[in-house]
C-alpha cells in the first residue's frame, strides 16, 4: 500500500475515534442537562430549601455548601501547596530527600478518597469531638488534594525559564525576592490552571462529604463550623436514603446543577489564568 | 569607582573550579584592567563562560560547583567566607548569551534593579530608567512604548534592554557572556559601539566566540584552551589585544586566531 493511501486510512480512523469519544461525552452531558433541567427547572428548586418529607424541595443550601466547601478547601490547600512547591522547586537541593517527598506525594495521590474520608472522620469527629462541619470536610479535602495541587504547582514553577532566575539573581536579587517578583508572577497562570482539576474533584467528591460534612441541611451554612450538605453528598443521600416522593427530580436536577457549577468554575479559572497571562506580557 | 593601586579592578589568582568531580578550570590567573575591555576567547567548552560566571559567583547557583583560589574585587577576596554575594552582584553585573528580559514592561525591566535596593520614588525611577536606556542606546526606540512588554522587542533591542537593566544597578564591572551570539550583525555592531562608549565608566569582560569581535572591542585578550577532551580549561596566553592578534607568542594561539582550529 502506498504511503498516501495509508495516511488517508489512518486519518479516517483517528477522526472516527475522536468523534466517538466526543460523541460519548456530548451524550452524557446532554442527557444530564435534558433530564435535570426539564424536570426541575424553576427558581424555587435552585434557591429553595430542601424538604424532608414533602415533594417540591429545593437545593439552595446545597449549592452554597458546594461552593463554600470548595472555597474553604482551596483557602487551606493553596497556601500550603504553593509554599511546599516553592521549597521543592526553588530551594531544595535535588537528592534523596526530594525524591522521597515526591514518592510520598505520588503514593498519596493515588489513595482512594474513602480512605481520607475515614481518616478525617476519625481525627475530627471522634478524636477532636467536632460535629460534622464544613471545616472538617475542608481540612480532609485539603489533604486529599494536596498531592495533586502540589505537583501541578511545582510543575508550573519549573516551567519558568532558568534564564529569568539568572537575570534576577545577577541583578542582586536574593532567591526569595526572585521567587516573589519574577517566578511567581510568571507561573501564576499555570498555578491557576492547576487548580481546575482539584476544584472539580472537591465539588464532585462524595465520600469525604458524607463522612465529615453532612448530607442534609435545612438552612444555608454560615460558619465553617456549621454542618452543610454539598451537592455530591446530597445527591447520594436523596437517591439512597431519603423518603421524599420526588427524589428522581431532585437527583437529576442536582446532577445538572453540579455540572453547571463545574463548567462555571472551569470557565472562571481559565479567564483568571488568561488575565494573568495578559497582565504579565503587558508588564506591571 | 575606585581603582586598585595597579589599575586592576579584578584579579583572579590560581583559580581552580569544579562541577562535582569534573575539573572545569585549572590554575587560572588573570587581571582585569580598570575601565578597559578584556576579551576571553577560545573554542567551545574551554571554560570561558565558566570563568566569567565565577566573577559574579553565578556558578554558586549550580549544585556541586566548587572553587579554589582567589578572585579579588578592589583587592578584596570575593570568594572569602561570609562574602556578601548579593552586594557583589550589584557591583558586578552580567549580560547573558540569550537576551533574557523579564516578562514585564520595558520600564519595569529597567526599574527592577533599582527597586531591589528600595527606590520607590516615581520621579527618581523615571530618571534612572530614562538615563539607563539612553546609555544603552535604546531610549529613542522605546521612549514611546515603555509600558510594552520587554519581550515584544527585537532580539538586538532586547539585548540592549538587558544592558540598560544592568546599567540601572550602577555596577562597577559588567560581564558579557557571548552577548551577540544570538543576534544579527547590525545589532551586534550597535552593541559593540555601545561597549566602546561604556568603557568610560565601566570595567568590562566579554566572552566571545568571534575573534574579529574580540579584536575590534577589547584592549586585552585571554586565549583559553582545553588540551584534550575531559581536561580542564587553562589560559594559554594573555596580553594586549593588538600584540596577541599581530604577534602571538604561543603557537596554539596563532593557530586558533588564524583559523586553523576551533
Amino acid at each position: 500500500m502506498d504511503a498516501r493511501k495509508t495516511d488517508r486510512i489512518a486519518t479516517v480512523i483517528f477522526w472516527a475515534i475522536g468523534i466517538l469519544a466526543l460523541g460519548i461525552l456530548a451524550f452524557i452531558v446532554i442527557e444530564i442537562f435534558v433530564r435535570g433541567l426539564m424536570t426541575a427547572i424553576n427558581p424555587s428548586f435552585f434557591a429553595g430549601k430542601p424538604e424532608a418529607l414533602q415533594p417540591g424541595g429545593g437545593i439552595g443550601p446545597m449549592i452554597v455548601s458546594t461552593i463554600y466547601l470548595a472555597f474553604l478547601t482551596m483557602l487551606i490547600a493553596l497556601p500550603i501547596s504553593i509554599g511546599a512547591a516553592i521549597y521543592m522547586s526553588e530551594f531544595a537541593h535535588e537528592g534523596r530527600f526530594t525524591r522521597f517527598i515526591r514518592f510520598c506525594l505520588d503514593s498519596l495521590g493515588t489513595v482512594p478518597s474513602i480512605v481520607f474520608a475515614i481518616f478525617g472522620m476519625t481525627l475530627f469527629l471522634f478524636y477532636l469531638d467536632w460535629r460534622t462541619c464544613l471545616l472538617a470536610g475542608a481540612l480532609t479535602m485539603a489533604l486529599l488534594n494536596l498531592p495533586v495541587l502540589l505537583r501541578s504547582t511545582e510543575e508550573a514553577l519549573r516551567l519558568v525559564p532558568v534564564t529569568y532566575r539568572e537575570a534576577s539573581m545577577s541583578l542582586g536579587a536574593s532567591r526569595w525576592t526572585t521567587v516573589r517578583k519574577v517566578v511567581m508572577p510568571t507561573a501564576m497562570p499555570g498555578i491557576i490552571t492547576g487548580t481546575i482539576l482539584p476544584l472539580g474533584r472537591i465539588m464532585g467528591e462524595s465520600a469525604v462529604v458524607i463522612f465529615t460534612v453532612g448530607v442534609f441541611v435545612r438552612s444555608i451554612p454560615l460558619s465553617p463550623f456549621d454542618p452543610a450538605a454539598p451537592l455530591a453528598g446530597y445527591i447520594w443521600y436523596v437517591q439512597s436514603e431519603a423518603i421524599v416522593p420526588d427524589y428522581r427530580t431532585i437527583v437529576n436536577g442536582g446532577a445538572a446543577v453540579l455540572l453547571i457549577l463545574l463548567f462555571l468554575i472551569n470557565f472562571g479559572a481559565r479567564r483568571l489564568s488568561a488575565y494573568y497571562s495578559k497582565r504579565k506580557s503587558l508588564g506591571g | 569607582m575606585e581603582d586598585n593601586g595597579d589599575g586592576h579592578k579584578m584579579q583572579v589568582n590560581n583559580l581552580t573550579m569544579y562541577y562535582g568531580d569534573f575539573k572545569a578550570l585549572d590554575d587560572v590567573s588573570l587581571d582585569f584592567a580598570s575601565r578597559h575591555i578584556t576579551a576571553l576567547i577560545g573554542p567551545s567548552g574551554c571554560g570561558k563562560s565558566t570563568l566569567v560566571r565565577c566573577l559574579n559567583r553565578m556558578n554558586d547557583l549550580i549544585d556541586g560547583s566548587k572553587v579554589e583560589g582567589e578572585i579579588s574585587l578592589d583587592g578584596e577576596n570575593i570568594l572569602g567566607p561570609g562574602y556578601d554575594v548579593i552586594s557583589l552582584r550589584r557591583r558586578v553585573g552580567m549580560v547573558f548569551q540569550r537576551p533574557n528580559p523579564f516578562p514585564k514592561s520595558i520600564y519595569e525591566n529597567v526599574a527592577y534593579g533599582p527597586r531591589l535596593v528600595g527606590i520607590k520614588n516615581k520621579e527618581k525611577l523615571d530618571s534612572i530608567v530614562e538615563d539607563s536606556l539612553k546609555r544603552a542606546a535604546l531610549w529613542d526606540e522605546v521612549k514611546k512604548i515603555l509600558d510594552r512588554s520587554g519581550q515584544s522587542l527585537s532580539g538586538g533591542q532586547q539585548q540592549r534592554l538587558c544592558i540598560a537593566r544592568v546599567i540601572a544597578v550602577q555596577p562597577e564591572v559588567i560581564l558579557f557572556d557571548e552577548p551577540c551570539s544570538a543576534i544579527d550583525p547590525i545589532s551586534t555592531q550597535k552593541i559593540e559601539d555601545l561597549m566602546a562608549e561604556l568603557k568610560k565608566n565601566f570595567t568590562m569582560v566579554i566572552v566571545t566566540h568571534n575573534m574579529q569581535q574580540a579584536a575590534r572591542v577589547s584592549d586585552y585578550t585571554a586565549f583559553m584552551l582545553v588540551e584534550e577532551q575531559g581536561q580542564p580549561g587553562r589560559i594559554v596566553e594573555f596580553g594586549d589585544t593588538n600584540t596577541m592578534f599581530t604577534n602571538p607568542s604561543d603557537k596554539r594561539t596563532e593557530n586558533y586566531i588564524t583559523g586553523r582550529f576551533g
